[in-house]
C-alpha cells in the first residue's frame, strides 16, 4: 500500500474550561505538543469538528489520535469519535488524580500545586501513549493498529517528514488537513487528502491511466466515504483531476514528471 | 440601570494552538472571576459541542457573550447551535487591531502583551455585561 506522508499522533483535549481538571487536560497535551513530542504530535480544538471544514472532521481518520479528558463525561474521546473517528487511546485527568491520590485541583484559571502534578503526570501518560502508537502501524480505514510482522521484536523508528500544508487556512489549532473540491457524476465533493494523495503519486512518476486511476481510488477509499456503486464515477473523476493536477505540475517546472521518474 | 435575575454566559473559544486562543480563554476567566462574578456564568464549549443539556439549556435561557480566538468562531457557531441568542460576540484578533500594543505570544503561558490584551478584553465585555442590564460584581 502507498504510504502517506508522515504518521504523527493527533492529541485532543477537552479544554474544559469549567473545571480545573479542564485546565490540566489543556495544559497536559501543550507540554506534550510542545516540549515533550513536538516532532511526532499535531492537534486540533474540539469544536473544529463542527465548525470547521472537512479536513477538520477528518482529523482522526488522518492521524491516529488520543482524547485527553479533564472529566468522565469523557467530551474529547466522545467527540471524535462521534465526529471524526474511534480515538487510539485515551485518558481522564480526574482518574489519574484519583489513581495517584493527588487531593482536589483547585484553580481553572491558575493550577494548585496539585493541579500542576497531575499537569506532568498526565503528560508523562501521554507521551507514552504517542511513544506507543509512534511505533504500531495504524491501519487508517479500520482505525486498529498492528505490528506488522516484519517488525515484530524489532525497535521502530519513527518517520520525520512533514505533512506538505494544504489548502485549508489553519485555526487557532492549526488542523489544516488539505481537502480538494472535484466534480463526481456533475456533484462537487470535499475529497480529504486529495492534494497529499496526487504529490505522492506524482513525485512517483505515476501517470494518469487505467491502472493510476484504481490505485488513487484506493488510497481516496481510506480518508473518504465512496458510496456503493460509485465507484466508476470516482475513478473517472480522480482521474480527470489527476490529469489537471500533472498537467498544472508540469506546466510550472517542464519536465519535472520525467525527472521524478527517474 | 435595572438588575436582571438571569447571569450572562460568557462562552470562549477552545483553541489550544495559538495565542488568541488563551487571551480569549483569560479574558473570560478575568471577567467571570474577577470583574464581574455575581453577572457572569463561564460555559464550556466542549459540553455545547457534545449537545450537553444543561449547558444548552444554559444559553438558551440566559443571553450570551461568545468570544473567539479565530475567524472560524468555533465559539459563537456552537452557541448558535444550540438554540443559544448571542448579545455580544467578540473576536480576539479585531480587539488585538484596536490594541496593537499588546501582541500576544505564548500559549502556556502568555506574555505581558497577552495578558494586557486579555484584560483589555475583559474590561470591553465587562463594559458590555453592564449595558446588558447587570450590576457590578
Amino acid at each position: 500500500m502507498v504510504e502517506l506522508p508522515e504518521k504523527k499522533v493527533g492529541i485532543i483535549a477537552c479544554s474544559g474550561e469549567e473545571l480545573p481538571e479542564g485546565t490540566a487536560a489543556r495544559l497536559a497535551a501543550l507540554k506534550v505538543l510542545e516540549q515533550l513530542r513536538p516532532a511526532n504530535t499535531v492537534t486540533i480544538c474540539l469544536p473544529l469538528f463542527l465548525a470547521g471544514g472537512e479536513g477538520d472532521r477528518a482529523f482522526a481518520r488522518y492521524y491516529p489520535t488520543i482524547a485527553v479528558d479533564g472529566c468522565n463525561r469523557r467530551c474529547a474521546a466522545r467527540g471524535t469519535e462521534m465526529y471524526s473517528n474511534r480515538p487510539a487511546a485515551g485518558l481522564v485527568v480526574g482518574q489519574l488524580v484519583l489513581e495517584h491520590g493527588l487531593g482536589p485541583l483547585e484553580g481553572r484559571r491558575q493550577l494548585n500545586p496539585a493541579g500542576r502534578q497531575a499537569v506532568d503526570l498526565a503528560a508523562d501518560r501521554l507521551a507514552g501513549l504517542v511513544d506507543e502508537i509512534m511505533g504500531q502501524s495504524w491501519n487508517r480505514r479500520s482505525g486498529v493498529y498492528s505490528v506488522p510482522e516484519s517488525r515484530q521484536g524489532l525497535p521502530e523508528k519513527a518517520t520525520t517528514a512533514e505533512i506538505p500544508q494544504g489548502d485549508i487556512s489553519p485555526c487557532a489549532c492549526g488542523s489544516g488537513i488539505p481537502v480538494q473540491k472535484v466534480m463526481i457524476a456533475g456533484r462537487p465533493v470535499d475529497l480529504v487528502a486529495l492534494p497529499l494523495i496526487f504529490e505522492q503519486f506524482f513525485t512517483q512518476g505515476k501517470l494518469p491511466a487505467p491502472g493510476t486511476d484504481h490505485a488513487l481510488l484506493e488510497i481516496v477509499k481510506i480518508y473518504n466515504p465512496v458510496p456503493v456503486g460509485a465507484e466508476d464515477s470516482y475513478a473517472e473523476a480522480l482521474r480527470r483531476a489527476y490529469q489537471v493536477f500533472c498537467a498544472q505540475k508540469q506546466n510550472a517546472q517542464p519536465g519535472l514528471l520525467n525527472a521524478s521518474k527517474e | 440601570m435595572t438588575e436582571s435575575p438571569s447571569k450572562v454566559v460568557i462562552v470562549p473559544c477552545s483553541g489550544i494552538g495559538k495565542s488568541y486562543g488563551s487571551v480569549s480563554r483569560e479574558a473570560a476567566y478575568e471577567v467571570v472571576e474577577d470583574l464581574r462574578p455575581e453577572r457572569t456564568q463561564l460555559a464550556a464549549l466542549a459540553l455545547l459541542v457534545m449537545g450537553d443539556e444543561a449547558s444548552q439549556a444554559l444559553v438558551r435561557e440566559n443571553p450570551v457573550i461568545a468570544i473567539d480566538g479565530c475567524k472560524l468562531a468555533c465559539a459563537a457557531k456552537m452557541v448558535q447551535e444550540s438554540g443559544g441568542q448571542i448579545a455580544r460576540e467578540f473576536a480576539v484578533l479585531e480587539v488585538y487591531r484596536r490594541y496593537r500594543q499588546f501582541k500576544p505570544q505564548g500559549i502556556t503561558e502568555l506574555n505581558q502583551g497577552g495578558r494586557l490584551l486579555a484584560h483589555a478584553l475583559a474590561e470591553e465585555i465587562a463594559a458590555q455585561v453592564d449595558q446588558m442590564g447587570g450590576s457590578r460584581g
